[in-house]
């Protein structure tokens, strides 16, 4: 079988007996579903291994019964079953590939589907602590980990522990003499094993190391190929390369050098282990205590001992690295989402104020709070502007208007109604968040619209789109709204993909609406388009902005400044100013901030 | 870069095979004791089943001195064991060495590269040559060695076995070849099945990176479910095309198992009346069946090597494609120099006369452009966005070549100069500033790495840089980057402009250098470019009004061409196209920076 390189695992990835146990009882849990599959896969593989055993015991008979004896009916017996166990294995062989796959990819989809869900249930709180690189490889990398196992390692598993028990029961029954000088080589075998895979292992992770720094240097040296021949460095940079690419050289001869030693030594060891059985067992045979047959059947086992210890031990590795993946991906699995529908939830009313009550907010256990006590109350249709430094929490106290995360202490109530005593999809339809960048999946333009609404009719799609004044300008693309987007809209504008959020927004139609106002400038050509669809979505609802601009603040019917935590100011445009406190002086740092005017 | 070829498949596939060919002269020498210790390795392994026969049909069946056979077949067992390890290295070296030295190659290439090349090049596909196809090509190489002397193992048994048995032999030998057949049908097979498997676990890797990049708009607007429908449907299709692959699996494998069998039984069948007639002894027969098992392996292992081969060729071609790409910018035969900087006159005349130029894509820019910098005087470049400011600063650069018209440093044509002088004279500080994963101090000295320490914080100091950077963890040893430390816009900036100056170019150009930079810190970035600036050639690509009048003189740049010469008050009275220009430009930083 091919020789496969080590999964690579560090020390604190492995996992331990009991770790083991219960990942083994939980998948089995998992699997339950397709335990009628899993039985026939069983079936399969103990056909076929016994099978490959038989083998060598039919010619046995057949030299000591028929060939030594000159019994020509037992020698054609003993033909016609190799015959039929070769024929039986083919067979069997065949439907063990499917069964076997069957099950694992059923398993593996349960547990990407199982995986995926409980993700998206988490709330935003942990999107925060997880990094999305994090995420991802779970879903692939660790999931894919597993793939091996199910495509060839567990049959590989199973059939090599029977084939070495059976090979050693019937090596004994054949002659115990022989077996115990058969099985001298093992222990070193397997020590021999062993040590190879923690060498491997090891070898394989600095690889591992030295792929991923040479791999980064040559992106880096792609993207700053222009800074590199502006300034003529490229005899450097190639310098530079040819270390790092020869230090990859040289790991890797480290991990050859490794592999070398072991695979002669277990060459070495397989013949050295037939001298032992030819010397053994001829002074046996003179002796007279086994037949030349049994020698014979003897030296053609051997193989069924050796492989089935070497696959155990390679496989050791592989197991291992599904492992502590199962154990990361249960981890997922048990995490409880800290925003849930509670049970009895009810339906959010299509109008309200919107208040806040005395509500403080922690992103993590301890530490400081990110807002503190902040009360304030939204009535129907108003406009709210939030004001205030960076990472002062308005974009947090924006964020807990929309449920995105629940206070720690305080209320946040629409319409009379707990915003954690109502139902998610009801909550979802009556305040919608826009955020700062127009993000657009991959898919159409209409798939990026349904994301709202899935079962929005094409004549909602066409209406919102109306009512934003943007249907002409997504109608005139080559294929309309049936036009791809791809990598991440990068053919559209930043302003095209702010449209197609607020578009999702208007389709949604929602009673109040939190947006997070863009930093950055948009392209000209899209920004009064921009502005305009912003002006007829908002119309008649409930508006939070957090807002960076003058005129948008200007615009608003309540301020709110937020600073260090607390809301320290509340109230009107000019009421603020004429308070002359925190808002005023945020407006003067405006005004000094202007480019000069020529 | 090729014609079309009615036989293109095949063309290429040649092409493919002649690339590896040469590869593979480079690493002659290896291969051949490659070779050789190989043929040491097939003749120890062929003895070991004939020993045993020796063994038994001597030592055990007639009494012979069985010490003796075993002290032979173990050493055989030695000889076989170092010799595996022995073929093993040498091919894997080779195979390493090889990869090793293209891959470098490649690099060396792509770093020669015009930037027209790099601008649609796309960087997933340069890293895929240099990681998966080289990888690939590195899989073949491997096993020729290794192939050879299975080969040779394969034509010695076939003659032990002819000499012994010839009738026995050709009927055993018959199924084999079908492993080889079928091993090759196998590869081919399963390499679309595991491509396939691979492109729908991308396909689900970007459900689930959207999903959590996009966290945001999923929980805005409840778009779980959405994404979850995504999600089973890439599930539903891995799961697809995994159980075709497990199909095509069960097809070739079990029929692979199976052939060799076939020969172990007729090997029984008729080896058996064979020895009870008395033409074979048990020796020979045990041995028979020794060999064949011996053959499975080889033969199923050519097979791959003929799959891999095919790959490895595809492979090549591709790398191929990016190392046949000449340079479209390059050194000219016979270079002129430039004149010597002198202490008395300043040096950096820059001239741009009628130059014309179109972007690869059809994106016309220039038309006639024409334009004289004075040593020592700074120009400030305005123009409205996608005018063609930054393309100036290229042009001059020699990132492209101008269509028509001439570009001239110092009286000499930038065509007629070697590329590495005329960069070293004209250092550009880039829009987005380009900072390396590695230390400021390195960072700095990037134009040459032997700079003193006292120079680069000298020129730290004058880009305004020095005092944050002394605040930094580390210092000037602090390593930035991805995967290091990470500064603000100005102060990359200010980093960007210290690297400049450690250059000491004839001409600087600061493109847009303050663009990136928030409003409010743009005036510390200002005092670094008004400093290094002073007694320099300067074009400054600008749109703010504050760093446009930094330098002494403003063209306005329209239509391709310059619409309007002079300083920056002149232009406000006389151009109206020019306040236009700005005021489009204001408009858009009218905005408010709410300010720490």
């Amino acid at each position: 079988m091919a020789w496969r390189q080590g999964v690579g695992l560090t020390e604190e990835e492995r996992v331990t007996r009991d770790e083991a146990k219960s990942l083994l009882l939980r998948t089995l849990q998992m699997a339950a579903p397709f335990r009628r599959t899993i039985y026939f896969a069983l079936a399969c593989v103990i056909t076929v291994t016994l099978c490959s055993l038989a083998g060598p015991v039919v010619i046995k008979h057949g030299i000591d019964a028929g060939i030594r004896k000159a019994d020509e009916g037992a020698l054609n017996l003993a033909v016609v079953m190799y015959v039929a166990i070769v024929i039986t294995s083919y067979c069997i062989g065949r439907l063990q590939y499917l069964f076997i796959n069957n099950a694992g990819e059923n398993f593996l989809r349960l547990l990407r589907i199982k995986v995926f869900a409980q993700m998206q249930r988490q709330s935003m709180s942990f999107f925060d602590r997880e990094k999305a690189g994090v995420l991802v490889a779970r879903m692939t990398a660790d999931i894919e980990s597993m793939a091996e196992i199910v495509q060839w390692g567990l049959l590989q598993f199973i059939s090599s522990a029977i084939l070495f028990v059976l090979a050693v029961i019937l090596l004994f029954f054949l002659s115990w003499e022989l077996t115990i000088v058969a099985l001298l080589v093992m222990p070193y075998i397997w020590f021999a094993t062993v040590k190879f895979q923690r060498d491997s292992n090891k070898a394989y992770l600095a690889v591992r190391e030295r792929v991923g720094a040479n791999l980064s240097a040559l992106q880096e040296s792609i993207a700053a190929v222009r800074v590199i021949q502006a300034y003529s460095r490229e005899e450097e940079q190639i310098r530079r390369f040819r270390a790092s690419n020869q230090a990859l050289y040289r790991s890797h001869m480290k991990s050859v050098k490794v592999s070398t030693w072991y695979f002669g030594l277990i060459e070495f060891s397989g013949v050295l282990a037939s001298a032992l059985i030819v010397g053994v067992g001829g002074w046996l045979v003179h002796r007279g205590s086994v037949s030349v047959g049994t020698v014979v059947a003897f030296v053609l086992l051997l193989s069924n001992l050796f492989d089935p210890v070497q696959q155990l031990s390679q496989l050791y590795n592989t197991m291992q690295s599904a492992g502590a993946a199962l154990k990361k991906l249960f981890g997922i699995l048990d995490t409880d989402p800290e925003i849930d529908e509670r049970p009895g939830a009810v339906d959010l009313p299509a109008r309200g104020d919107l208040c806040v009550d005395n509500v403080t907010f922690t992103y993590h256990d301890g530490s400081q709070p990110a807002i503190e006590k902040a009360s304030l109350v939204l009535p129907a249709g108003q406009r709210l502007a939030l004001v205030g430094p960076t990472g002062a929490g308005k974009s947090t106290l924006a964020k807990l208007m929309a449920r995105l995360y629940d206070p720690i202490s305080g209320s946040i109530s629409f319409g009379g109604v707990d915003l954690r005593d109502a139902g998610m999809d009801s909550l979802r339809q009556r305040i919608v968040v826009v955020p700062q960048e127009g993000f657009l999946f991959n898919g159409t333009i209409r798939d990026n619209l349904r994301i709202a609404k899935p079962d929005a009719s094409e004549d909602e799609i066409v209406a919102a789109l109306r009512a934003l004044g943007v249907l002409e300008r997504f109608a005139e693309l080559p294929d309309g709204l049936d036009t791809e987007v791809r990598e991440r809209g990068s053919r559209f504008s930043a302003g095209e993909r702010q449209l197609v959020s607020l578009a999702r927004a208007a389709l949604v139609d929602p009673a109040v609406l939190v947006l997070d106002e863009a930093t950055s400038n948009l392209d000209p050509g899209t920004e009064k388009d921009v502005e305009a669809a912003l002006d007829a979505l908002m119309h008649g609802r409930s508006v939070i902005v957090v807002a960076h601009r003058l005129t948008t603040v200007q615009r608003a019917d309540r301020i709110a400044v937020v600073d260090h935590a607390t809301i320290v100011e509340q109230g009107s445009h000019d009421e603020l100013m004429s308070l002359d406190g925190s808002y005023a002086r945020l407006v003067k740092a405006w005004n000094s901030a202007q480019p000069m005017r020529g | 870069m090729s014609t079309p070829d009615p036989h293109s498949d095949q063309g290429a596939g040649r092409r493919g095979w002649k690339l590896l060919a040469e590869t593979l002269r480079e690493q002659r020498r290896g291969l051949a004791i490659g070779v050789a210790v190989g043929l040491v390795w097939s003749i120890a392994k062929i003895s070991v089943p004939s020993l045993f026969r020796l063994g038994i049909d001597r030592g055990v069946e007639r009494n012979g001195s069985l010490l003796f056979w075993t002290l032979l077949i173990a050493t055989a067992g030695v000889v076989t064991g170092i010799f595996t390890a022995f073929r093993r290295w040498v091919a894997f070296r080779e195979s390493r060495a090889t990869e090793t030295s293209l891959r470098e190659r490649l690099f060396t290439h792509l770093q020669g590269l015009h930037i027209g090349y790099h601008d649609v090049a796309q960087t997933g596909q340069l890293m895929s040559r240099a990681s998966s196809d080289l990888g690939l090509v590195q899989a073949f190489v491997v096993m020729i060695p290794l192939t050879l002397s299975n080969v040779m193992q394969i034509l010695g048994v076939v003659v032990i076995l002819a000499l012994s048995q010839p009738m026995l032999a050709l009927v055993a030998l018959l199924p084999l070849p079908f492993v080889n057949l079928l091993a090759r049908r196998f590869s081919n097979a399963i390499h679309p099945a595991v491509l396939a498997v691979q492109a729908e676990q991308a396909e689900l890797a970007n459900v689930v990176e959207e999903s959590v990049s996009g966290i945001r708009v999923v929980k805005g607007f409840g778009a779980e479910g959405a994404q979850m429908a995504k999600l089973r449907k890439e599930a539903d299709d891995i799961r697809a095309v995994s159980l075709g692959a497990a199909k095509i699996r069960s097809r070739f494998l079990p029929g692979i198992d199976l052939l060799p069998s076939l020969g172990l039984i007729a090997v029984l069948a008729l080896g058996g009346h064979r020895v009870i007639d008395g033409r074979m002894t048990v020796g020979e027969l045990v041995a028979f069946n020794s060999y064949l098992i011996m053959l499975i392996w080889p033969l199923r292992n050519i097979g791959m090597t003929i799959a891999f081969g095919q790959r490895a060729a595809a492979a090549l071609i591709r790398v191929n494609e990016v190392l046949a790409t000449e340079p479209a910018v390059a050194d000219p035969p016979k270079a002129q120099r430039l004149p010597q900087r002198s202490s008395s006159a300043f040096t950096g005349a820059v001239r741009f006369s009628d130059v014309h130029f179109a972007y690869p894509n059809g994106t016309d820019v220039l038309h006639g452009f024409d334009l004289e910098v004075r040593p020592g005087e700074s120009i400030a470049i305005v123009g409205a966005t996608a005018s063609g400011k930054s393309t100036v600063a290229r042009l001059l650069l020699r990132f492209y070549d101008a269509q028509r018209g001439s570009v001239s440093l110092d009286g000499i044509d930038v065509r007629s100069l070697r590329l590495a002088d005329l960069r070293k004279s004209v250092a550009v500080v880039f829009e987005d500033t380009l900072l390396f994963n590695d230390s400021v101090a390195a960072n700095i000295a990037f134009a040459d790495p032997n700079t003193p320490q006292d120079r680069i914080e000298e020129a730290a100091r004058l880009a305004g840089a020095h005092d944050f950077i002394l605040e930094l963890p580390d210092g000037y040893e602090t390593v930035l980057g991805e995967r290091g430390y990470s500064l603000s816009g100005g102060q990359r900036q200010r980093v960007a402009i210290a690297r400049a100056i450690v250059a000491d170019p004839r001409v600087l150009v600061l493109d847009d250098a303050t663009s990136a930079v928030d409003p409010s810190k743009e005036h510390e970035i200002r005092a670094a470019m008004a400093t290094v600036m002073r007694g320099r050639t300067t074009l400054v690509i600008a749109h703010r009004p504050a760093t446009i009048a930094l330098a002494e003189r403003v063209a306005l740049l329209d239509e391709g061409r310059v619409a309007a010469l002079g300083t920056h008050e002149e232009l406000l009275r006389t151009s109206a196209r020019y306040a236009d220009v700005l005021a489009a430009q204001e408009r858009r930083e009218v905005e408010l920076k709410v300010a720490q």
